[in-house]
C-alpha cells in the first residue's frame, strides 16, 4: 500500500468536504466557532488548522448559506453563533443527494 | 473588543503577539471586517481557555495558538477573496493590483490577467514616452503591415523601412485602448468570479 498517497488523498477529501460537514452540523443546531470545531473533531476524525474554519464561515455567509449573530456573554467576550439559512438548507439537501448518489456509484464500482 | 487578561506575563505576551500577526494579516480588509474577525478569534481563544482545567494558562494559550495555525497562512484565503470582491466592486486600480497579487497563486488564469494588465501599463507607458520622444514612439508599419508598437531609434526608421501610421492620433488612440482594455479586464474578473462561485 502507498501510505503517503492515501494520506494525501484523505487530506484532499477532508478539505473538500469541510463545508459539507459544517452545513450538516448546523442543520439542527446553532453553534459558535469554537464549538463548531469541537463538533467537527468529535464527529469526524478531521484535524484541521482551526483558523481555517473562519475564512470558510465567511465564505458560507457571503454565499447566503449561513447567518450569524453575536450573543453577549457575562464574561464580556461575546460569541458569534451560526445558523443555517433557508438557502443553506436547500443547498445542503442538494449536496446530500449528490453525496448519496456518489456513494451508490462508488459502491457499485468496488 | 475586550482583550483577554492573563495572570502570567508570558501567556499575555503570546496572546498579544498572536493578535498582532492576525492584525497584520488582515490589514487589507476594511475596518468592519477586521473588527469582526478579531472579535471572533478573540472569542475562540477565550472559549479555548475555559476548557481543560488541568493545564495552566501558558500551556493552554500555547496549544490554542498552535491549533489555530499561522494567521498568515490560514487567513490568507479570506484576505484574497475579500480583495477580489472589493476590486470588482470599485474598479479601483490599486485594489485590482492587490487582488491580483494575492490571487496569483490561485491559478494560471490570473497569470493571463497579469499579462493583460502588463499590456495596459504598456499602453500608458507609451503615452508618456510619446510625449518625451515624439519621433521615436509610435505604431510602425513595414510594407503596409503591422511591425511594432513601441519605440525605435528615429535614425534607423528609414533604414528598416518603417513608417509611423498614427501621427497625432497616437496618444488619443492609446488612451482609448487603455480605457477599453481596463474595463474589459475588470469585466473578465467579474465574470471569472461568477464562474467560480
Amino acid at each position: 500500500m502507498n501510505e503517503s498517497f492515501v494520506q494525501k488523498w484523505k487530506s484532499q477529501v477532508k478539505k473538500g468536504t469541510l463545508a459539507f460537514i459544517v452545513l450538516n452540523l448546523l442543520k439542527d443546531n446553532e453553534f459558535y466557532g469554537y464549538e463548531l470545531i469541537e463538533q467537527i473533531k468529535t464527529h469526524t476524525q478531521i484535524e484541521i488548522a482551526e483558523g481555517t474554519l473562519y475564512p470558510l464561515m465567511n465564505r458560507l455567509k457571503n454565499e447566503g448559506l449561513v447567518a450569524s449573530k453575536w450573543v453577549e456573554q457575562t464574561s464580556g467576550i461575546p460569541r458569534k453563533y451560526y445558523t443555517l439559512t433557508a438557502t443553506g438548507e436547500a443547498t445542503l439537501l442538494q449536496m446530500q443527494n449528490f453525496w448519496s448518489d456518489l456513494e451508490t456509484s462508488i459502491n457499485k464500482l468496488s | 473588543m475586550k482583550a483577554i487578561e492573563f495572570t502570567t506575563p508570558e501567556a499575555q505576551q503570546l496572546y498579544t503577539a498572536y493578535f498582532l500577526r492576525v492584525k497584520r494579516t488582515i490589514s487589507p480588509l476594511n475596518k468592519a471586517d477586521q473588527e469582526e474577525l478579531l472579535m471572533e478569534i478573540n472569542s475562540h481563544i477565550y472559549e479555548g481557555l475555559q476548557g481543560n482545567p488541568t493545564s495552566n494558562e501558558l500551556e493552554k494559550i500555547t496549544q490554542i495558538i498552535e491549533q489555530l495555525g499561522a494567521p498568515e497562512e490560514v487567513l490568507k484565503p479570506l484576505v484574497a477573496e475579500k480583495k477580489l470582491e472589493q476590486a470588482t466592486r470599485t474598479f479601483n486600480p490599486l485594489d485590482v493590483v492587490k487582488a491580483l497579487i494575492l490571487n496569483l497563486s490561485n491559478g494560471i488564469s490570473y497569470i493571463i490577467f497579469a499579462l493583460l494588465y502588463l499590456a495596459l501599463f504598456g499602453f500608458i507607458f507609451l503615452i508618456g514616452a510619446k510625449l518625451l520622444h515624439p519621433k521615436s514612439v509610435g505604431l510602425f508599419f513595414k510594407n503596409g503591415r503591422f511591425h511594432l508598437l513601441g519605440t525605435r531609434n528615429p535614425d534607423s526608421l528609414q533604414k528598416l523601412g518603417l513608417t509611423e501610421v498614427l501621427g497625432h492620433w497616437f496618444i488619443p488612440t492609446m488612451l482609448c485602448s487603455s480605457v477599453v482594455l481596463y474595463f474589459f479586464i475588470t469585466l473578465l474578473l467579474r465574470l471569472k468570479k461568477k464562474v467560480i462561485n
